[in-house]
């Protein structure tokens, strides 16, 4: 036992006297540290967005509630709002959705680049609005990635582990004294195997570091991160274990780089561009055609509906209007149906929305179907699921838009066709269906 | 050198493992570029149903008011061009569609990207994704050990006795490695051109010329650098591994770490200020003293006083549709001063990103791929500010027809006539042809040939100072 901790120490003194091992491997932690320092300023530039939108709700919120207290009916330049009326109530009540970024953010921005984290809800909002679009950006610099802590793990790491590697039992076999190394330990197969370890041992502490790093600085211990460290501990080997049967078995140094080399090559550009190539053949783009007739066509059909047509389709989408007020007359008020046929235009986009995310559904359970031989983008999709920033994680605030937006749209159309009269105190009952903090 | 040439040739097609690689390269590009050109025509017949199916809705449109038209709007696909198969740039994280409407310039949206979970951090399998790490990877390993093996075999020696220089030996070497990248190169091309013939025009031609010799150059640079290294350091492993890392380094992590500098060093702003410093313009005035209900009160006063009328009622016209048309100029000065602003840090951004080609070809080489691809930021911005022109011609139309079509002031429920509709011009977005924009790209081919120039110096200087 002790020869084989020898070895291990042994390495960590051929490791410490290799200057391009050593100057690697600060790179890489310098490169880890910019990356969690730029994954922070990220954290940093939402969380600022998102105060500063708290900030604009809470003023506009205030200055309707100012009308109440005062018994104003809305601004003085705008003498038709009413918002004792609950439809004007509503609909100047502009709120926001927001995404708040998960605290390991900085550990992986994953997809959140490629999504809008925020939406201003108002009575026609839709979660596939353009102005859900994602944050202002540099395409060619997101097609390049970002300096990001999981990019450094996923690709960037196995490259170290090449350098750190590629010359143990090649160099002995380049100069030709491999033999004396068996006859001296006893066989290559432990040798190599605690000479890997080695590095194993320094890369897994030196990741498991930087994660606990965010972990502290963000206050968060949670089964995430047990999850993110488990989840790179496991890719590291994914890595090691191939490399251990290269050493083993190749000629040379120059051997081992070159199929070292290809190994990352096929794991984490060939197979993932493959599958993706794939993927996108299966299912290209989707122009969402579905999406823009109901958001277009289909909606200006329903601006065209007569008012009996309108009072239909809302007690189709509604049935318990039945027991209103508005519903209960003979006769059918133009206002009220016309104020309310926004719910019409939601009900359409819901159902073109169902449509369009079954379609990237297929695409997903397609990628997902990759994973037993892209272990890559197995391991990218976990770790963006874990840090918050994965396709589920926006489909789910999609989700949560789209609720706001039903709920939003229900008060709008009950409170209508109730004929009801809005004073500060509903009005602040209102409040708790509109705000998302409610 | 020919004869120098013609005997490593022979030599590769000796060795197994060379023609097997040889081979299985062959075989594989020409598979991808064939399926990537399959996948480009769905791409853009998905495109073209889209866009017919829009202006399908558009044509059938029933008398309507204008105004009611310009706020139906119509939709810009993002096409892709025909290169696009070759190398993708940023199509994929790009919006695809722009919605064209009265008041308000939307932002284009539906990104592929988007619609589906992360697949590839480096993109589809295509041509540029083996052109720019299978390929490179290849010719170095095939170059780390060509001048080693032939000084430890004894070969260099002989060679040098029966007359060759150090340096013509090490230049047909560079020359015979690159041809094998220049082959693999010209059948892509090859099997583009025959398998898109129908789309093959001077344009692409000259851009599949631009391609070609952005990678050719490249290639020569990672050779002569390879070649160079094992000159200096005698020893094809530390020559290997060093390559290994400049390509690491080049490929990998200069790129993302410029990408970030830029972008630092021309911050842009957030969704958020953006849209509200453009609604505060809009709202207040471009100057922030001329309030909307001046500028209305203005027009009305010289309207009337162009038809020589005293009341709005009395106009020949619709006053609302020249209303219409103000406030969009006046929006439209908006969009320009502060999507002109956007831009112009985009465009200082990529300036940026090319001059960091004077450490890292491979940014070059990447601007260049992209650019003749025509799938780069350039031909982005060009999409949406031809997209925007359209918009002001498309809305102005409108607003012409309801100002001048033959209603009059206050008639809001006038409508025009399906003709008229159907005689709206479609938007059709021509890409631009290279030669118009290759002042873009003048940066990125200087670094280049600077790059080619400067190392084969070195080459030519070290093989004067080497001793075999």
């Amino acid at each position: 036992m002790i020869r084989y901790l020898n070895i291990f120490l042994f390495e960590f003194k051929h490791f410490r006297k290799s200057k391009t091992k050593v100057i690697s491997y600060l790179v890489f932690i310098l490169a880890c540290a910019f990356s969690l320092f730029n994954g922070f300023e990220l954290q940093k530039k939402h969380l600022n967005t998102i105060d500063n939108i708290q900030i604009n709700e809470d003023e506009s919120i205030s200055e309707i509630i100012t009308w109440y207290e005062n018994g104003e009916k809305g601004p003085k330049d705008r003498s038709w709002i009413d918002v004792t009326n609950p439809y004007w109530s509503i609909r100047y009540s502009s709120t926001y959705m927001i995404k708040e970024p998960s605290k390991l953010l900085p550990l992986g921005i994953g997809q959140s680049e490629q999504y809008g984290y925020y939406q201003k809800l108002s009575i026609w909002s839709s979660p596939f609005d353009s102005d859900i679009a994602e944050e202002i950006t540099n395409y060619e610099r997101l097609i390049n990635g970002n300096i990001d802590f999981s990019f450094l793990i996923l690709f960037l790491l196995p490259l170290l582990l090449i350098i750190l590697t590629f010359n143990i039992n090649g160099l002995e076999k380049d100069l030709k004294f491999n033999n004396l190394i068996s006859i001296q330990v006893g066989g290559s197969k432990k040798w190599i195997f605690y000479r890997l370890l080695f590095y194993t041992f320094l890369v897994t502490t030196t990741i498991n570091c930087m994660i606990f790093s965010v972990a502290f600085i963000n206050n968060v211990f949670n089964q995430e991160l047990l999850h993110l460290i488990l989840l790179s501990n496991l890719y590291i080997l994914i890595f090691i274990v191939p490399f251990y049967f290269i050493i083993k078995s190749s000629d040379g140094s120059t051997s081992i780089a070159f199929k070292m080399i290809s190994l990352w090559l096929l794991l984490c550009v060939l197979i993932p561009g493959t599958a993706h190539q794939y993927a996108n053949f299966k299912y290209p783009v989707n122009y969402m055609t579905d999406f823009l007739d109901a958001n277009r066509k289909e909606t200006y059909d329903v601006f065209k509906y007569s008012k009996e047509e309108l009072n239909t389709r809302l007690l189709e989408i509604y049935p318990n209007l039945n027991s209103t007020y508005h519903a209960r007359d003979t006769s059918v008020n133009r206002t009220v149906v016309r104020n309310t046929m926004s719910a019409i235009v939601n009900k359409l986009n819901t159902n073109a929305i169902g449509k369009i995310e079954q379609q990237n559904n297929l695409k997903n359970n397609l990628i997902v179907s990759t994973y037993w031989y892209n272990p890559v983008s197995y391991f990218q999709n976990k770790w963006n699921a874990i840090t918050c920033s994965d396709y589920h994680a926006y489909s789910k605030f999609r989700n949560d838009i789209q609720r706001k937006i039903d709920d939003r749209l229900e008060l709008l159309v009950f409170e209508c066709w109730d004929n009801k009269t809005v004073d500060l105190k509903k009005y602040n009952s209102y409040l708790k269906t509109l705000r998302q903090s409610n | 050198m020919k004869e120098i040439i013609i005997n490593e040739w022979v030599g590769y097609f000796i060795n197994k493992l060379f023609v097997f690689l040889g081979v299985f390269f062959i075989f594989f590009l020409s598979l991808v570029t064939f399926l990537g050109i399959i996948q480009n025509d769905k791409i853009q017949n998905e495109q073209k149903l889209a866009h017919e199916h829009i202006r399908a809705q558009w044509d059938g449109m029933e008398a309507s008011n204008p105004h009611s038209a310009a706020h139906y709007g119509t939709y810009a696909f993002k096409p892709i061009s025909v290169l696009n198969s070759i190398d993708e740039g940023i199509s994929s994280v790009t919006g695809n569609v722009l919605r064209l409407e009265g008041h308000r310039q939307n932002d284009i949206v539906f990104s592929e990207a988007s619609q589906s979970l992360i697949i590839s951090k480096f993109g589809k399998l295509n041509p540029s994704l083996i052109f720019q790490f299978i390929i490179p990877l290849l010719l170095i390993f095939f170059s780390f050990n060509t001048y080693i093996s032939e000084r430890q075999t004894g070969r260099l020696k002989l060679m040098l006795v029966q007359g060759a220089s150090l340096r013509k030996i090490i230049f047909s070497k560079v020359l015979s490695i690159w041809f094998i990248g220049l082959l693999l190169l010209l059948l892509t091309l090859f099997i583009q051109i025959i398998f898109n013939s129908d789309n093959i025009n001077s344009d692409v031609i000259i851009r599949l010329s631009v391609l070609f010799l952005s990678y050719a150059f490249y290639y020569f640079i990672l050779i002569n650098i390879t070649i160079l290294l094992s000159v200096i350091f005698k020893s094809s492993t530390a020559a290997l591994s060093l390559t290994v890392l400049t390509w690491v380094f080049w490929t990998i992590f200069f790129p993302t770490i410029m990408g970030n500098t830029t972008e630092k060093l021309s911050p842009l702003p957030t969704r958020i200020e953006f849209k509200e410093a453009m609604s505060e313009d809009r709202s207040k005035g471009i100057d922030g003293h001329n309030p909307r209900g001046e500028r209305r009160d203005a027009l009305e006063k010289a309207t009337l006083e162009r038809y020589n009328v005293d009341k709005l009622e009395d106009l020949p016209i619709n006053f609302s549709g020249i209303v219409m048309q103000e406030d969009e100029e006046y929006g439209n000065m908006v969009w320009d001063k502060h999507f002109g602003n956007l831009y112009i840090q985009l465009e200082k951004q990529k300036n940026n990103y090319q001059l960091s080609g004077f450490i890292n070809p491979f940014a070059a080489l990447q601007n260049l791929s992209m650019g003749s691809a025509g799938s780069d930021m350039y031909h982005h911005l060009d999409f949406l500010n031809k997209s925007e022109s359209y918009r002001r011609v498309f809305i102005k139309t409108l607003n012409d027809e309801y100002a001048f079509g033959g209603s009059k002031t206050g008639e809001r429920g006038w409508k025009a006539s399906n003709e008229f509709f159907r005689s709206v011009k479609d938007f059709n977005y021509e890409l631009p042809t290279f030669l118009s924009f290759y002042t873009k790209y003048l940066i990125d081919i200087i670094i280049l040939l600077f790059w080619v120039f400067f190392t084969s110096i070195l080459v030519y200087f070290f093989t004067r100072k080497i001793t075999v």
